[in-house]
């Protein structure tokens, strides 16, 4: 009865938040000389908003990206050395990634560093209501989920802000999906 | 420097408190300090609570808005990246 009530408080959780995905990257994080993991829920994104600036321009155009968000998880890990890391390290997040309401509107490889680059999103309805983000490099990865609505444009003007790298058109990866 | 002495002497002179003194002091010392001081020591420490948690909010929320610029910045960096490419192709 006991195991039956967690699978089903389980089962909620996971209908409640469709768009949020389990960051299972043990074999990832056992390989990896240096890591990020941040976690933050709706709650802490709004504690969190009210230090933004709004005289700030760019601490408010923050402020009006993240006020769609339910929760933003990131996991970023860093290898000593290029290939410590293999694809299969990443099927975990992938598999679920193939699940309904997900869909891939974005990849690109670089050829030049082998950089792969992919953004998914998860529709309902017609409104996205979720982003998942992979960015593999053989020196590191980056995964994102982000639960809620957000302006990828918006997201993406963040570069060259708040110490962001701006990238460079040399640094643009070669090939398109 | 006679008369001095005489001053000294009859200043310095040792003389018997007034009587009753030692049960005084002693009753004092035990009703402990008064009703106004109590309540005066109370709201100093509600003052100090008050301004340490509001010290621990504030910086628990700058450590929160430090976690989600960090958040942002490793999201921000893939997407402006795919997006490069894909204004490179289309130009």
């Amino acid at each position: 009865m006991k195991r039956l009530l967690i699978f089903a408080c389980l089962a909620l959780a996971a209908m409640a938040a469709p768009q949020q995905f389990q960051l299972n990257l043990d074999s990832v994080a056992a390989k990896a000389s240096d890591h990020v993991d941040v976690s933050l829920n709706a709650a802490t994104l709004q504690f969190a908003a009210r230090f933004l600036d709004a005289n700030d321009p760019d601490e408010a155009k923050v402020k009006k990206l993240i006020a769609g968000i339910e929760g933003i998880y990131v996991r970023h890990y860093k290898f000593k050395s290029a290939g410590a890391w293999s694809q299969a390290d990443l099927e975990p997040v992938r598999a679920q990634l193939q699940g309904p309401g997900w869909s891939k509107i974005v990849g690109a490889t670089s050829s030049e560093d082998g950089a792969n680059t992919e953004v998914w999103l998860h529709i309902a309805g017609n409104k996205s209501i979720g982003v998942a983000i992979l960015a593999a490099e053989p020196n590191s990865v980056t995964v994102v989920n982000i639960a809620g609505d957000i302006d990828l444009e918006s997201l993406a003007k963040l570069g060259g802000h708040f110490g962001v790298p701006k990238v460079k058109p040399a640094d643009k990866p070669k090939k398109e999906e | 420097m006679d008369w001095l002495e005489d001053e000294l002497r009859r200043a310095l002179a040792r003389e018997a408190p007034p009587e009753g003194f030692a049960e005084r002091v002693m009753a004092r010392s035990a009703r402990g300090p008064s009703g106004a001081r109590r309540w005066l020591a109370a709201a100093a420490m509600v003052v100090v609570a008050a301004g340490a948690a509001g010290a621990w909010r504030q910086h628990q929320g700058y450590e929160a808005k430090r976690e989600m610029m960090l958040a942002l910045r490793l999201a921000s960096a893939p997407v402006d990246r795919i997006q490069s490419e894909i204004r490179g192709i289309t130009q």
